[in-house]
């Protein structure tokens, strides 16, 4: 049973890293900066609760600050560019968060042993889960309903006019600046909302995982930030759940008898799926 | 002061390698306006290939290694053209950059499980030619990636300015409509663009296992992130801004490996990026708009 | 209401627009007219911010907008449709009405909240007469790109009227109309008239140009060739030489 708790983990955390890549591309911005908040967020939230001693939460609302803060500032350099400028620089922003955690050091002794990020290494025994005792199906529980509070976030944005008013930007960016839309405000909103549902989604991470290093935040995770959405359809956030189930569940843990040969499977799938189904798998889609 | 000369003059011979890799990038954005996220990865593939020829013919030299390296990358650069490129509507952005970037992931895998994981030692010329002026001197491996990449860059410009299917690159670029109504075939430029743009890269990848010593997939990911870097500090679709940037990128980071350590210096490299971004955001050689 | 000083837009060496000088007064239905590539179309893009002008200024309501950036311009009072129709295709009707609100008065009247989540009655109100004027209440909640060309021109005028423009800019709104069609613009476009609003016209119609305009100014080659009524250009030779090449001359 323990398998499918820890699926679920994984389904759920994945969840929040593709909604945070969906509402930016709402507004039309392919970002492949996801990884890097998601990052933050992971390092932040584990050196609060085991260096700074915090419980999870408030851990979890600085990560979310955190994620969201660095959005927000790295919205404005790299918005003033568009479309394939756009993911180069996204692309190589995630790269940057990357190498800054393989090169960060930062230890304090606790007890007998040293605890803390050390660079290539990662950052090991983020133990707040086993610490306070609680079981796997607790933490699943416990990571859905931030899952579910960000989808209903978002379900509540394309119910209003936001909402409107991102895919208005998405659609056509000089139509939407000549009714009135201030773009900018617009575009780095929806990347601070987005870094900060990443940055909760990566302080959930290290919390399940217990140990984070540089290389897990790589261009493979930043690719499946937002090939959920893409995958799932722009129509709604349900998309983006379905998508993560179906990558992460059926073709990621199904595959697994393939052994090795299941991480060929992922970039040949994706290959696979835009020559059949170019605008996603789940209904027509739209596109920026 | 000669520490940082030095520095400079071996990455600056090195940069040409990332030049070639940029023009790669460059030539495919000015023809097709798309980016090409697996084009790094397949010149790497190219380099893994071009070892193949010492697993049929053990002792061959270095030159035929990179010959086939050389090959087997204009080969990759078709084989990503038919993958990514050919059935896929090219007015959907989002799909032809999901699966470039799917084709990274897959050769990228593809090389790890081949290889093991396992870095592959790789051959060099002239490794025990030093050329030396006083304390300052000069890798002969080095001046080899530099020449055949020179040399290559030339090719490709005599390429480009000199015959017919360089005359039918440049006016695809330039006016794709107007160029299919001369009876340019769009679709055979395209995919020409690709093969060369491939034999490039292959040998880039052959010259960079050729300096550094060995290839290993880990190569891939900075090696695509370098490239684009200096493709948009270049300006997108310009092969000048390509090869200066190269240069520019080889030394500069080069130099910060000396001061700051090889874990590093790829995080300056972003910087740059930003740096111009924020200040020059159409490259060194912009384009008219130079920001789609 | 709009005045232009000397202003120019060059493309490269293409002077598009070249020294214009062009007041339209308050209240009036001006319109813009001149063979293709006269510069018409530019004009209006350099008005709406679009395109930043090479040199002139551009005063409305005797202030200079040149600094200001596109969506602000919208906010001082002026909007715009386009030549090319450009809708938000995979909003509704509604919708497409209900994100181009954003006239001074609409941003004040909402708190931070309300402006971006919230949807109070007077807003509802005010699209519903909207799509009363357009003639597309019973399609509101139609994807706008799903809605035939004409219909799509009118929700076109609707989302600018949305934004309760002092100066609307209309850019070829008749283009691949049919007379009948034409007719039914030419009625929207006068009880506009008295509304308070100012109109600049650029349209090649001429239909629809003569029946509705109260002063209209020629371009050719980026420059005002004639200026005055609409029975004044119909007469102006300089006119009919642009129009209708050596024949007229």
């Amino acid at each position: 049973m323990d398998f499918y708790f820890g699926l679920a983990q994984l389904i759920g955390v994945h969840t929040l890293l593709g909604l945070s890549a969906y509402i930016v591309l709402l507004t039309g911005q392919v970002s492949l900066a996801q990884a890097g908040f998601f990052a933050v967020g992971a390092y932040a939230a584990g050196m609060l609760t085991v260096l700074a001693g915090w419980h999870l939460v408030p851990a979890l609302g600085a990560s979310a600050l955190c994620g969201g803060a660095l959005a927000c500032a790295v919205g404005f350099p790299a918005l003033r560019v568009k479309g394939l400028m756009l993911v180069i620089a996204t692309l190589a922003f995630g790269e940057g968060v990357r190498l800054f955690f393989f090169n960060f050091d930062y230890q304090i002794a606790k007890g007998e042993l040293k605890v803390g990020p050390v660079g290539g290494e990662g950052f090991r025994q983020i133990r707040f889960f086993p610490e306070n005792g609680w079981e796997t199906w607790e933490v699943m529980l416990f990571i859905w309903v931030f899952v579910a509070g960000a989808m209903a976030l978002l379900w509540w944005f394309d119910r209003s006019r936001y909402g409107a008013v991102l895919r208005a930007v998405g659609e056509d960016e000089l139509a939407a600046q000549s009714v009135g839309i201030n773009l900018t405000a617009v575009k780095v909103s929806a990347m601070t909302v987005g870094g900060a549902i990443a940055g909760v989604g990566g302080g959930l991470y290290a919390h399940y995982t217990t140990h984070i290093e540089h290389a897990s935040f790589n261009i493979l995770l930043a690719t499946f930030a937002i090939a959920y959405p893409i995958v799932g359809g722009l129509r709604s956030v349900y998309g983006t759940l379905l998508a993560v189930i179906f990558v992460q569940g059926i073709l990621v843990e199904g595959l697994r008898f393939m052994g090795d040969w299941r991480n060929l499977l992922f970039g040949a799938l994706i290959v696979l799926a835009m020559n059949l189904r170019p605008s996603g798998i789940l209904g027509k889609g739209r596109h920026a | 002061m000669l520490d940082f000369l030095q520095a400079v003059s071996d990455g600056v011979l090195f940069g040409a390698t990332y030049a070639l890799i940029g023009i790669g990038f460059t030539l495919v954005f000015g023809v097709m306006h798309k980016i090409n996220m697996a084009y790094a990865a397949a010149s790497v593939g190219g380099a893994y290939a071009g070892l193949l020829v010492l697993q049929v013919m053990a002792g061959a030299p270095p030159w035929l290694v990179f010959l086939g390296a050389f090959l087997a990358g204009g080969v990759l650069g078709w084989m990503v053209y038919a993958l990514c490129f050919h059935f896929i509507p090219l007015s959907n952005p989002l799909a032809t950059l999901m699966s470039t970037v799917g084709m990274l992931l897959l050769i990228d895998e593809v090389i790890v499980h081949v290889t093991a994981g396992m870095p592959q030692n790789y051959p060099a010329m002239f490794d025990d030619v030093m050329l030396r002026a006083g304390e300052f001197s000069m890798r002969g491996d080095l001046l080899l990636v530099f020449a055949v990449s020179v040399l290559a860059m030339i090719g490709l410009l005599a390429l480009l300015y000199r015959t017919s299917l360089g005359l039918a690159t440049r006016a695809v670029s330039q006016q794709p409509v107007a160029a299919q109504l001369c009876g340019i075939r769009l679709v055979r430029v395209n995919a020409l663009t690709f093969v060369v743009t491939g034999l490039l890269g292959g040998l880039a990848g052959a010259m960079i296992g050729a300096s550094v010593g060995t290839l290993s997939p880990l190569l891939t990911t900075p090696l695509t992130v370098k490239g684009l870097i200096v493709t948009v500090i270049g300006g997108l679709g310009s092969i000048p801004g390509a090869i200066l940037a190269g240069l520019l990128v080889g030394g500069f980071e080069n130099v910060l490996q000396l001061y700051r350590g090889v874990t590093e210096r790829d995080l300056y490299v972003m910087l740059l990026l930003f740096a111009f971004l924020t200040f020059r955001p159409g490259g060194l050689f912009a384009a008219k708009s130079g920001r789609d | 209401m709009l005045e232009l000083r000397s202003l120019a837009r060059h493309f490269g060496g293409v002077r598009a627009v070249d020294g214009l000088n062009l007041t339209v007064q308050d209240g009036q239905i001006f319109g813009l007219i001149g063979p293709n590539g006269s510069g018409k179309s530019t004009t209006v893009n350099v008005i709406a911010g679009l395109l930043p002008p090479t040199a002139g200024t551009i005063l409305f309501r005797g202030e200079d907008i040149g600094p200001l950036p596109t969506h602000r311009r919208l906010r001082a009072g002026i909007a715009r449709t386009f030549q090319n129709i450009r809708l938000f295709g995979q909003l509704s009707v509604w919708q497409n009405l209900w994100v181009a609100q954003n006239s001074a008065e609409d941003l004040a009247r909402r708190g931070f909240f309300t402006r971006w989540l919230g949807g109070q009655s007077g807003v509802r109100d005010e699209i519903a007469r909207l799509l009363e004027f357009s003639g597309l209440a019973h399609k509101q909640n139609e994807l706008a790109a799903n809605l035939a060309f004409g219909e799509q021109r009118r929700l076109e005028l609707a989302r600018a009227l949305a934004a309760r423009p002092k100066l609307l800019l209309l850019d070829e709104p008749a283009a691949g109309m049919n007379s009948e069609e034409v007719g039914q613009l030419r009625e929207r476009i006068l009880s506009l008239r008295g509304s308070g609003v100012t109109i600049l016209l650029v349209e090649h119609v001429m239909e629809l140009v003569m029946g509705v305009t109260d002063r209209i100014a020629v371009l050719n080659f980026g420059q005002k060739i004639a200026e005055g009524t609409p029975a004044e250009i119909q007469a102006h030779p300089a006119v009919r030489k642009a129009y209708l090449g050596g024949e007229a001359a």
